[in-house]
């Protein structure tokens, strides 16, 4: 035991602090390859302002959407302080917040879950293919429609509200949300009943969600049932450039008869 | 001699791991994702970020004259009942919560098609800039979800027929330009969906949606001050 000690103490620190150089250079070639993941690298010399034009873009649209959120909130405000009939903007008033919030133009708080796909870290098999090692388009919209199954009332993927509007979209690898380029990993809240989680994980579509994509291309599937959830406001276009709002609810159950007479949906089984 | 030898090999290894370092943090940086794009997929992200912002540019302005349209007639003593009526039309109309008219297209589909192809439908469509969608009679809005096997499927708990009708308001040349390209949504559901046939016409009238059978307001959710 003592001449263990006396060999160690021997080792010149020169020979020490190599080593331990060394060991860290490891560590960092390791996690070098690792972050390279299933993902494929380009050398082109275009790809560098491509990349840049990208995310200036993605900066000015960031500003444009504060912008309209910021508008709308002043255009609330002037309309509240309205003139006219006290009752009669008063009522205009409730009923608009309303239709603001059920349009998504309103941040809500309540109770819900956020969910998290990332890609996955497996190496990529030879005969595999890249995208499926992907958290892509094609996942959250399948997770997103599974919680609206399961009484999600409002979503928003990574900050994009979804809405009536929203297209959740690959565009070679990227994955745009309200026409917003989003990087993974994807955090996907949800305000819903207090047992949103427990409703989606009973699903038959849950389950093979996950067993397909975690099971089979290990992508990231993981969860957290925070106490409040919140979701900001859609901030893209409301407006209608080819349509125009039909007021009568008279008006609901009509057609044209230059579009046909469409067979009525049965009830569900 | 043996001293230096040992502190430039010291200092080499150094300096690499310096290197790496670097290299290690830029790559969990925000714009690594991008690095591994191609060009063309850069290219066609660029194209699709500057569409966009010409719409929220647009937005934008009409939001910058309605404001100035309303902070005017206030400090006219205007009423300010009309501005608010027809903001509460539009904002119903684009929801879902009123019924909505306007030219589009129309697709009829027949044959056996499965919930994820009328999805994937949707969301193209979307993606195209639809105003207004419905299948059948009944409204799409952001919470619909189609569901069951081909042969029965059902949106919101209707069943589908077949064939059934999808009525999609926005610029007929755009959705059609965009549903039928070579490679586009059409061309990809007849490759998964053989059975399926789905016929893409033009409307050139006015025609009207209905407004969604859904309590779109939330009751686990309120809004955020």
């Amino acid at each position: 035991m003592t001449a263990l000690a006396a060999r160690i103490r021997a080792i010149p620190s020169w020979q020490v602090t190599l080593g331990l150089a060394l060991f860290a250079l490891g560590f960092l070639v390791a996690a070098q390859l690792a972050a390279e993941g299933p993902r494929v690298r380009y050398t082109t010399q275009e790809r560098t302002p491509l990349v840049e034009t990208t995310l200036a873009l993605q900066a000015t649209q960031d500003g444009l959407k504060g912008q309209i959120v910021a508008l709308r909130k002043s255009i609330q405000d002037i309309e509240q302080q309205g003139a006219g009939s006290a009752a009669e903007i008063k009522d205009l008033n409730t009923r608009l917040e309303q239709a603001r919030i059920a349009a998504g133009l309103i941040p809500l708080t309540g109770t819900g879950i956020v969910l998290k796909l990332e890609d996955s870290t497996q190496p990529v098999p030879q005969d595999g293919n890249v995208v499926d090692y992907l958290a892509n388009a094609s996942d959250l919209r399948a997770v997103v429609d599974l919680l609206w199954q399961t009484g999600a009332e409002a979503i928003a993927i990574n900050g994009e509200r979804v809405t009536a509007a929203t297209a959740i979209i690959d565009i070679g690898g990227s994955v745009l949300v309200n026409a917003a380029y989003l990087a993974g990993p994807y955090q996907i809240a949800a305000i819903g009943p207090k047992d949103l989680f427990a409703r989606l994980s009973a699903t038959p579509g849950w389950e093979e969600f996950v067993r397909t994509r975690r099971g089979s291309f290990g992508i990231g599937i993981s969860w957290a049932e925070p106490d409040v959830v919140d979701v900001p406001a859609y901030a893209g276009s409301v407006t209608l450039r080819e349509s125009r709002a039909v007021a009568s609810p008279s008006a609901a159950a009509t057609h044209d008869a230059s579009v046909g007479s469409p067979t009525p949906p049965g009830s569900a089984p | 001699m043996h001293d230096l030898k040992s502190q430039l090999t010291i200092a080499a290894v150094a300096a690499i791991l310096g290197l790496l370092v670097v290299v290690q943090l830029r790559g969990q940086a925000g714009g690594s994702a991008l690095e591994t794009k191609s060009a063309q997929n850069l290219t066609t992200l660029v194209a699709s970020l500057n569409q966009e912002n010409d719409r929220l540019r647009s937005e934008v302005s009409t939001l910058q004259n309605q404001l100035t349209e309303l902070r005017t007639d206030r400090s006219n003593g205007a009423t300010s009942v009309g501005q608010i009526q027809s903001d509460l039309g539009r904002i119903r109309a684009w929801a879902g919560l009123d019924p909505i008219a306007g030219k589009g297209i129309q697709i009829t589909v027949s044959g056996a098609i499965d919930a994820a192809a009328v999805d994937d439908l949707l969301n193209e469509l979307r993606n195209a800039g639809a105003e207004a969608v419905a299948v059948e009679d009944i409204r799409v809005v952001a919470r619909t979800s189609i569901n069951g096997v081909p042969g029965s499927l059902d949106i919101d708990g209707f069943l589908l027929r077949d064939p059934f009708t999808v009525r999609v308001i926005g610029t007929p040349e755009v959705l059609v330009g965009s549903l039928t390209r070579v490679g586009g949504i059409i061309a990809q559901l007849s490759a998964t969906n053989p059975s399926a046939t789905l016929d893409v016409k033009p409307i050139d009238v006015a025609m009207t949606l209905p407004a969604s059978l859904r309590d779109l307001l939330p009751t686990h959710g309120r809004p955020r001050l």
